[in-house]
């Protein structure tokens, strides 16, 4: 009875062998909320930042970087964008406001930075609602880093906040406006300042207990150049406060474009779109 | 307090374990009877068939359980709970998993080796101690359209047996060695509609485990 399937042993342990030697521990899964990972695949944004570092801009030198979000489950996308922007000239570094994975799983940050990891230039993101759902938090911080931090790039003070509210059930926690305030009263030695988070103010998604205390502390900020969301997949700049401050939405990564920032000046800025 | 009743389930099963194969091995000496008949005496319907313990396949660092084997030992049916510390998820995690199993072939490799070369199956699990799982009123209906909780998917692996001494067919006593790889409902959905920015293997889980029929 048995002549007849003499053939399988060896296909199955060939496919098995293969399957081990692939990756056999990281394989070796305990949960999709597993978040360990390599080494190299740890402490991402810290990472990127040291590479940041070692490229400085020179003081007075023009900003430029790539504005994305959202990747989620866009890998394909994720695999073409990476193509479009190697061919950028003059780009210093590329943004993902949020919205990294789209379960919360390690697994699925890491698929990402598969792809963004071939970036010829560093890439930094802020956390995002979906990054927030099930262990997610804690994978971000593994994989990522910080859920708040801040950064000098040139001339420019970058402050990453999560305002993923409905994630806290509202408590008023997100964004964490003591933090908020304390970034936006030190220049740290820069000219000017730029807010990047995911869940936009105006979005049913923000704490809607401190919609007035963000929005308010952004329009007391002298040297703020705008304010930058994704969550919505979909690009535009608009006052939805009507007070002066610009707030910029970035595409989805499904929506095949990306936003190109120039920055220069006090709070001077250009923004080019680009199909992918 | 889920997860110490779940510890408490697994060690009463682990525990009862000796009793039953100790009281399996001395039946070849009973009177000689038909096999199937014989099974189907000594072992009550509701008497575990195997005990297992694994590791990965996305239900634990470590699972154990216990299970049932029907049609010639083809189809199994196993029940495991799974433990993940908090240091390799953010939170201490219990799993309970049910797997699904068919081995269609068995190939005899000696006398005592014997060598299941497929096994595909399907397995459920829903997990507890979750962070952040979707509380009541926290999102509208269908916010995130999927469950953070609950997992299910394919599974396919092999699996290499020692019979122990008094073995038989109707009544396996048996250690196995076992591996599976699979994957989950939302990985499965991911590389289906990333055929380029996915590869196959970034999908796989693996598991490793022993099993043991008594």
């Amino acid at each position: 009875m048995l002549n007849r399937f003499r053939s399988f042993p060896r296909l199955t342990l060939l496919s098995a062998v293969a399957a081990l030697s692939l990756s056999g521990c990281e394989m070796l899964e305990f949960s999709p909320n597993d978040f360990r990972s390599p080494d190299d695949e740890k402490d991402l944004t810290a990472k990127n930042l040291e590479r940041l570092r070692q490229q400085p801009l020179p003081a007075g030198d023009t900003l430029r970087f790539v504005f994305t979000g959202d990747s989620q489950r866009f890998y394909d996308e994720a695999k073409d964008l990476v193509a479009s922007v190697n061919q950028q000239p003059g780009i210093q570094f590329l943004v993902v406001a949020g919205d990294i994975s789209d379960f919360g799983m390690g697994r699925e940050m890491r698929w990402v930075n598969e792809h963004l990891r071939k970036l010829k230039v560093p890439y930094v993101t802020v956390v995002g609602n979906h990054d927030s759902v099930g262990n997610g938090r804690e994978a971000y911080q593994h994989i990522f880093g910080p859920l708040n931090y801040s950064f000098v790039y040139g001339d420019t003070k970058f402050i990453m906040v999560d305002t993923n509210g409905r994630e806290a059930n509202f408590d008023g926690s997100t964004p964490n406006m003591s933090w908020v305030r304390q970034q936006l009263s030190d220049l740290s030695g820069a000219r000017r300042q730029i807010v990047i988070s995911h869940v936009p103010p105006q979005d049913a998604d923000f704490d809607p207990t401190l919609t007035d205390a963000y929005a308010g502390a952004l329009r007391t900020t002298p040297k703020l150049v705008f304010e930058m969301n994704g969550h919505r997949h979909d690009f535009g700049v608009s006052q939805p406060f009507n007070d002066g401050v610009n707030y910029v939405n970035s595409y989805g990564f499904e929506k095949r474009a990306y936003v190109i920032l120039t920055v220069w000046g006090d709070k001077q800025f250009r923004l080019k779109q680009v199909k992918f | 307090m889920q997860y110490r009743s779940f510890l408490g389930a697994t060690a009463a099963v682990l525990l009862l374990a000796p009793s039953f194969s100790a009281h399996a091995t001395s039946e070849p000496d009973a009177a000689p009877a038909p096999a199937q008949k014989r099974t189907a005496a000594i072992h009550p319907w509701y008497r575990p068939r195997h005990l297992m313990v694994q590791t990965g396949g996305g239900i634990g660092m470590v699972a154990a359980g216990a299970g049932y084997a029907f049609a010639k030992n083809k189809v199994e049916t196993d029940i495991l709970l799974g433990y993940v510390p908090k240091k390799y998820a953010g939170s201490t995690l219990s799993l309970a998993s049910a797997k699904l199993l068919y081995s269609p072939f068995t190939v005899r490799l000696a006398d005592q080796w014997q060598l299941k070369p497929l096994t595909v199956g399907v397995y459920f699990s829903y997990t507890h101690g979750t962070i952040n799982d979707e509380e009541r009123g926290q999102y509208t209906k269908d916010y995130y359209w999927f469950s953070t909780d609950t997992r299910y998917g394919p599974l396919a692996g092999s699996r290499l047996t020692f019979l122990r001494p008094g073995s038989t067919e109707a009544a396996p006593k048996a250690v196995s060695l076992y591996y599976e790889l699979g994957t989950n409902d939302l990985y499965a959905v991911s590389y289906a509609q990333n055929r380029k920015g996915l590869s196959f293997g970034q999908i796989l889980t693996l598991a490793i485990g022993v099993k043991a029929d008594f």
